[in-house]
């Protein structure tokens, strides 16, 4: 994982302290078959790999600010902060848009230039900037040598070694303990999944069975709370819940780890269960590769009888539908659907990282403007996540660390893999909303309760936090709630129904 | 319905010049028909039986011989009823306002129930002498709208309306739990926070759904369930065995546990990690919890289904041993469930919880990764456990002494 990084960072410091001179033997990597590069002009004249020490002058026509950190006040979250001296203390906003922009003009020289500085400033170790600029010179870097999935996969595979239920148990809980990133989506997706299952216990005069379909990556941590929530609800008879998960391995996630993980999973969910009362089972089902593909017929939701009712909870796992032609995901949300569930709960990050028309033919979502739009946003959503996480965490964590490399291989994914491949294209809470209404689905506002419930588990977070309703002026129409770190939004939750 | 209305004003009208004496006169001959028929024995035994779920004897098995009184929703719900005619300030009972009056110098007169001794000199202001008075929900599908089921206090009718059918309109701040009688609201308020949640495997947590995730994914639980398992399979004779495997004292004490003697209890508390400051309650909390007989589970914050959702029980078990989660509690609990099982999901219930559980924890307490608990965790791994335990934990460090080096690995990498 970090092999391929450092590797290539100390054979760059070699192309400076040896000058014109030497030949170092990695140089290849930098002139390899990346048609940009090659066609560059100025380097064609020179040794193509070599940087001459002229070229490394600090460009003239960076302003950075290295002076206060990320909290200053001018710069606000948008890193689009221009050449010249933007917001202060996010020169790596600065310098890798500017790299990025290099790289789309292809000018390789000045990529080189940009690429060294980046290097000799960047840690995946130090302060937020740090890591920034780490992570998206890994992804930028693994773009411009052609070996995005490549580098994908030596991650996921070197991540897959360090995970063990012990490890993503630790991480998945003590990030809900610090943050409020994947717990605020959990709470109110409970809150509405719950609502609308006493709704139609107390509709129907029959016992009830409940099941849900849990599409997400959250490790059934959002499950514990609802079992109990139900078994207090209603004391005398509690239904029986199923719960059908869904873990689709990602190219940037490790497999043979996840079903190791959900095996352990799954046993103490129904002890669980068990503990608390509640008639339960639970089913964990691995899909390779794309949600599109998943045959939801086959999972048979409704264990044969008619009077189950199904909820659908859709957590990070919308955008694991690959973006591109055919209309792939307005067809994943028309077969949820076909379902016909009580409830759908949707729980996605707030960005906008697919290409400007998704539904356009696949080559789109590889232009250089939509490279650069992907970027920018990109950088956007992780400086907010990773800003997050930075003042979340005490200064040493293993699990702020195992979170950041993941942040790290969906940069990758987004930087240098094409889109139709990608599983962490995500989209506005607006277009989901279009594409929900477009399946059928109306959206259904969170009760007072459950509104509640967020803010009173926002408070138990530290300062920064705050929940916004949609509003009708954005096209997301008033549907779900905001999560936002800042005042940016980032990321939303929201309840439909058919 | 115009009985209960009449009933109602009955309430009201007591301290009114016309006296109350003429108006329950006047509605006796109502009341006596009415109660007449809510006379037909009751049968607690019924009740008992609808309820299979083991819980204490249900509220509301009145007297036979009680008057039946049915007020509206309106009237329960309402407060401040009496009013004073000069400052129009309300109070919640006839009592009150009695008193208030003096104030004002205006004729008051405090009305008494008859004292069975003197009742028989005053028979005639009463329709007899003085009744007990039992009162039925006026929501059909409630429980207690049966007059067999009546409840006996007013107070305890108004607050049954409420809490079962009312709106709750008061909301705890910090975990957004919501109360339809103020009174619970408040006493909520007061432990909320301050309140400290525990999983068996020691870490202490400040919040209910940290807790909740926590259990639901600990060691503990599943080590617990797999030995209860394990247990529950080889039978009640397998009491007196005492597998003392490599789990050493956990196995021990576990099986000391299902023996159903309930001596047994009182050293099961002791090699679980006492909470910090509960280490010299365990015994008469244990004691405490031996003499009650359907108890609910072990964390009374965690409440399933087989225990009324009734407020008087948190209440209580709150203010008894709230951090005793891990301590007595569960005993007696354990020992009970087990042998009362009406089910076997409810033995597995009963019996997870373990206090076996050494407090370096098998695996639980590791990785303490939670730096919050650390200094609790150090501190209750020094204060550790009197008497008998000490050599508990002698035996369990050396069956697991090859676990302990996690727990040195991983501070070290968080430092």
């Amino acid at each position: 994982m970090d092999e391929d990084f450092s590797s290539s960072s100390s054979s760059r410091q070699h192309f400076h302290s040896h000058g014109a001179a030497v030949q170092p033997p990695t140089s290849s990597v930098a002139t390899a078959p990346t048609p940009p590069l090659s066609t560059s002009s100025t380097a064609a004249g020179a040794a193509h790999a070599l940087f001459e020490p002229a070229d490394l002058s600090f460009p003239p026509d960076l302003n950075l600010d290295f002076s206060s950190p990320a909290s200053s006040s001018g710069g606000g979250a948008a890193s689009s902060a221009a050449v010249g001296g933007g917001g202060g203390g996010r020169w790596a906003s600065q310098l890798l848009l500017e790299c990025a922009r290099a790289v789309a003009a292809r000018d390789s020289q000045r990529v080189q230039q940009l690429m060294w500085m980046l290097n000799e400033l960047a840690s995946p170790y130090g302060d937020v900037e740090q890591k920034l600029a780490s992570y998206f010179l890994q992804g930028l870097f693994a773009r411009l040598t052609a070996s995005g999935p490549r580098t994908l996969r030596t991650l996921a595979a070197a991540s897959d070694r360090n995970t063990s239920f012990d490890s993503t148990r630790r991480t998945a809980l003590r990030f809900q303990e610090l943050s409020p990133w994947s717990s605020f989506g959990h709470v109110a997706a409970n809150g509405a999944i719950l609502e609308s299952f006493l709704e139609a216990a107390a509709a129907s005069s029959e016992p009830q069975r409940f099941h849900i379909l849990d599409l997400s990556n959250t490790f059934c941590t959002q499950w514990p709370t609802l079992l109990e929530a139900l078994a207090t609800r209603s004391a005398d008879d509690t239904p029986h819940l199923s719960i059908t998960t869904v873990v689709s391995a990602a190219p940037s996630a490790p497999t043979a780890a996840v079903q190791r993980v959900m095996r352990e999973i799954g046993q103490r969910m129904e002890k669980f269960a068990r503990l608390m009362g509640v008639p339960f089972s639970f089913r964990a089902v691995h899909h390779a590769g794309d949600l599109a593909e998943l045959d939801l017929d086959a999972l048979d939701l409704r264990d044969g009888g008619a009077t189950t009712a199904v909820a659908v909870n859709c957590v990070n796992s919308l955008r694991g539908v690959v973006p591109g032609g055919a209309r792939r995901r307005d067809a994943f949300t028309s077969s949820l659907r076909r379902l016909d569930p009580r409830v759908v709960t949707v729980v996605e990050e707030e960005a906008d990282l697919v290409a400007s028309d998704p539904d356009a033919s696949e080559e789109g979502g590889d232009t250089e403007a939509a490279f650069l739009k992907v970027f920018g946003e990109g950088l956007r959503f992780f400086s907010a996540y990773m800003d997050s996480l930075e003042e979340s965490f005490p200064k040493t964590s293993n699990e702020r660390l195992a979170l950041e490399r993941g942040a790290g291989r969906a940069i990758v994914d987004l930087v240098s893999c094409p889109a139709s491949e990608s599983m962490e294209r995500r989209e506005t809470a607006a277009a989901w909303a279009r594409r929900m209404r477009s399946a059928g689905f109306s959206p259904v506002a969170f009760s007072e309760d459950v509104a509640d419930d967020v803010r009173s588990l926002l408070r138990r977070y530290r300062e920064g936090w705050s929940m916004r309703d949609a509003c009708l002026d954005d096209s997301a129409a008033g549907a779900g709630v905001f999560l936002a770190w800042k005042e940016q939004p980032l990321v939303w939750a929201s309840a439909w129904r058919p | 319905m115009m009985l209960s209305d009449l009933s109602s004003d009955h309430e009201a009208t007591g301290s009114s010049s016309h006296g109350g004496d003429i108006a329950s006169y006047a509605l006796s001959p109502l009341f006596l028909a009415r109660a007449a028929s809510a006379t037909a024995p009751p049968q607690p035994e019924a009740a008992r039986a609808a309820g299979a779920k083991r819980k204490r004897s249900q509220p509301g098995n009145p007297d036979p011989g009680a008057e039946v009184i049915a007020l509206s929703p309106r009237t329960l719900v309402a407060t401040n009823r009496f009013v004073c005619e000069i400052c129009n300030k309300g109070f919640q009972r006839d009592q009150n306002l009695q008193l208030h009056r003096r104030g004002h110098n205006l004729p008051w007169k405090l009305r008494q129930r008859s004292l069975p001794s003197g009742a028989g000199s005053r028979q005639g202001d009463a329709a007899a002498t003085p009744r007990k008075r039992v009162y039925v929900c006026p929501e059909p599908t409630c429980v207690h709208h049966d007059p067999a089921r009546a409840l006996g206090d007013l107070t305890g009718i108004k607050k049954h309306f409420s809490r079962k059918h009312g709106e709750k309109r008061w909301r705890c701040e910090r975990c957004g739990k919501r109360y339809a009688v103020q009174s619970d609201w408040k006493a909520h308020v007061k432990g909320c926070g301050t309140r400290e949640y525990c999983c068996d495997c020691g870490i202490l947590f400040t919040r209910k759904d940290s807790l909740l995730t926590h259990r639901a994914f600990c060691d503990a639980l599943a080590e617990e369930s797999a030995r209860l398992l394990a247990a529950a399979a080889s039978n009640g004779s397998a009491i007196t065995t005492t597998t003392n495997s490599s789990n050493g004292n956990g196995n021990g004490s576990s099986d000391l546990l299902f023996s159903s003697s309930f001596t047994a209890p009182l050293f099961l508390p002791l090699p679980n990690p006492p909470p910090p400051a509960a280490g010299a309650q365990q015994n008469p909390n244990a004691f405490y919890f031996l003499h009650q007989e359907q108890q609910q589970q072990l964390a009374p914050f965690l409440q399933p289904r087989m225990v009324q959702p009734s407020p008087y029980l948190d209440l209580h078990a709150d203010a008894a041993a709230i951090a005793t989660a891990g301590g007595g509690g569960i005993v007696a609990d354990t020992a009970v469930s087990f042998g009362l099982a009406p089910d076997g999901s409810v033995a597995l219930r009963g019996g997870h919880r373990r206090l076996t559980r050494d407090f370096l924890g098998v695996d639980g307490g590791g990785h303490q990764v939670e730096e919050l608990q650390l200094p609790l965790y150090a501190t209750a791994a020094a204060a550790a456990v009197p008497r008998a335990a000490s050599c508990a934990t002698d035996l369990t460090r050396q069956c697991l002494g090859e676990r302990l080096p996690p727990v040195n690995e991983t501070w070290s990498h968080n430092f």
